[in-house]
């Protein structure tokens, strides 16, 4: 039970923590893409969602030969003592790796959601690009960029593949709640599975309760006609 | 001053304007689709152009010097035809918007515009002229040297209660701000801007004072609104001419109170002899400045006390009255052909 705890709070922490690390760039990306119709729009954007539609693992394949030591990235992290493969890191990494398109996806389709001309009126109000996007698109777009953090979040509270291959499956130290449903089937210990099933079910529940909840438009206040 | 001269290319053509606009209130006229709306946001930085528009000796864009402020740098106020309100902030909370919009220019905006009563409501549950004021409040608190006023296309068939006009005057006489206020009704152009520019199809087609370039603005299939503006005394309304109208009582308004009536033209009656013994409360000798004929339909021009009448009968009548510039004419306007604007 102490174990099943143990897993809870780290899978939780994890996911919470590749949220966090991908919501400033998600919700750019996604206003980004909302307002760019430039050459090569496209590319990008297919690009960023490939994590959607590849396989998980060939995803974690990628990521590990990027931490690895042929390349930059790896290198750089290796000089500055940094170890992420195979520690609690590389979980938070391949999390959020998976996420970040179903953000960007949610987050572009809000803002494109809002009429780009209320930001020109915003301009002329003398409010600048920044505080336009700060007073305007976004809070005209936060359902739609919270709904997709939270699509983020359960994405990163399932996922296996690619966390499987760059943070391996170790027990109280990168295993997550996924990869331990996945080990307790290996073992034959299938009642422990399931408690960690429904653990699991209970969480993705409230996240999508709580965001149904948080999200829902509130009818427009009835009965005040035109004055 | 506002001076001019730039290209912006649209869909369909180049909107390409060359003027220098001299007044603190001029109007802007033409068919649907002409550049009006263009216009004004090239005005206002919020579309591309190549050339130069300089407000008051300041240069807002000039490509030769480099020269493209920002939106937020031009200091324009502009109030589009939807109004455009943000649908997630209260009335007061629109208002409050700007980045110079203090406390008292809040405070001034909202009297002005009489928009107490619906502070704290959303803008979606506001009427369209509603919105067009509360549009109009949030660009005037943050002191803009220039407002730019887009009126619905609609315009023709909102009610005239509706109708932004009164506080443009209002803006005009008290708040002192500068407009240019586009416009599909003749009638209210000359009540409220000295100057008048037509455009067609991207093009200047007119320019000038509003006296001169308005009479031949009107486009066709649209009826012309004589629109009044006046002080209420005694039940009457008192132009700055020195005429006098009746008009219907308006309960609640104090007395020297400023308004503004109009009357269609089709309800002006003309009468080649003095009247006697009508039901029209108001009979108003003129004098015919112009005659007009379009098809089966007569626009005849007719002044009087300061204020150019207009009234529309078909030719035949025009003819057989022998209506012509300087013929003496008695105009007969009912008093319930008189609505006030809001």
């Amino acid at each position: 039970m102490s174990d099943d705890l143990q897993l809870l709070w780290f899978t939780l922490g994890t996911a919470s923590l590749a949220t966090a690390l991908i919501f400033p760039f998600g919700v750019l990306a996604g206003a980004g893409l909302a307002r760019w119709r430039g050459p090569g729009s496209g590319l990008v954007e297919t690009a960023l969602s490939l994590p959607l539609v590849l396989p998980p693992t060939a995803v974690g394949m990628v990521l590990l030969e990027l931490l690895g030591r042929k390349f930059g990235l790896g290198q750089a992290l290796d000089a500055a003592g940094l170890d992420v493969v195979y520690t609690w890191k590389a979980v938070v990494l391949a999390s959020a790796v998976m996420g970040f398109p179903l953000l960007v996806r949610s987050a572009r389709s809000a803002f494109e959601g809002v009429d780009p001309r209320l930001a020109g009126i915003s301009r002329t109000l003398g409010r600048g690009r920044v505080q336009t996007f700060l007073r305007v698109s976004l809070p005209l777009s936060w359902r739609g960029v919270l709904a997709g953090a939270v699509l983020a979040f359960s994405r990163a509270l399932g996922e296996f593949g690619a966390t499987f291959l760059v943070a391996g499956n170790i027990p109280g130290r990168t295993q997550t709640l996924a990869l331990a449903i996945f080990q307790r089937v290996q073992l034959g210990e299938d009642a422990a599975a399931f408690r960690l099933v429904a653990l699991t079910t209970a969480l993705a529940f409230a996240a999508i309760w709580v965001t149904e909840r948080v999200t829902r438009r509130r009818p427009a206040p009835a009965g005040k006609g035109a004055g | 001053m506002i001076e001019l001269d730039f290209r912006a290319p649209l869909a369909s053509f180049t909107l390409e304007v060359r003027v220098t606009l001299e007044s603190t209130s001029v109007a802007v006229l033409g068919p649907s689709g002409a550049g009006k709306t263009s216009l004004l946001e090239v005005l206002a930085g919020l579309r591309p152009a190549r050339g130069k528009v300089v407000v008051d000796g300041q240069p807002l864009l000039d490509d030769g010097a480099g020269v493209r402020l920002a939106p937020e740098a031009r200091r324009i106020g502009y109030v589009p035809q939807d109004a455009l309100l943000f649908p997630h902030l209260t009335v007061r909370r629109n208002i409050e918007f700007g980045m110079r919009a203090d406390a008292r220019a809040v405070v001034d905006a909202i009297g002005l515009l009489e928009l107490s009563p619906l502070q704290d409501r959303r803008p979606e549950t506001l009427s369209g002229g509603e919105r067009q004021r509360v549009a109009l409040a949030r660009a005037l608190a943050t002191s803009p040297r220039l407002l730019l006023l887009d009126e619905p296309l609609a315009a023709l068939d909102v009610e005239l209660k509706e109708r932004i006009l009164p506080y443009l005057v209002r803006v005009r006489d008290e708040a002192r701000v500068p407009f240019l206020y586009v416009t599909h009704q003749v009638g209210e152009a000359e009540a409220v801007a000295t100057e008048a520019l037509v455009l067609d199809a991207g093009r200047v087609r007119a320019h000038g004072p509003a006296r001169e370039v308005l009479p031949g603005a009107a486009e066709p299939g649209t009826s012309y609104e004589n629109v009044l503006v006046g002080n209420l005394r005694g039940g009457r309304l008192v132009l700055p001419g020195g005429g006098t109208l009746v008009v219907p009582p308006a309960p609640g308004l104090p007395e020297g109170a400023r308004v503004a009536y109009s009357v269609p033209a089709e309800d002006v009656l003309v009468s080649a002899h003095p009247l006697d013994g009508v039901s029209a409360r108001n009979v108003i000798e003129a004098r015919v400045a112009a005659v007009g004929e379009v098809g089966a339909e007569a626009q005849v021009r007719a002044e009087a006390g300061g204020f150019e009448w207009h009234a529309k009968l078909t030719t035949a009548a025009s003819r057989e009255l022998r209506l012509a510039p300087g013929a003496q004419v008695w105009l007969a306007v009912k008093t319930h052909s008189l609505r006030r604007l809001r």
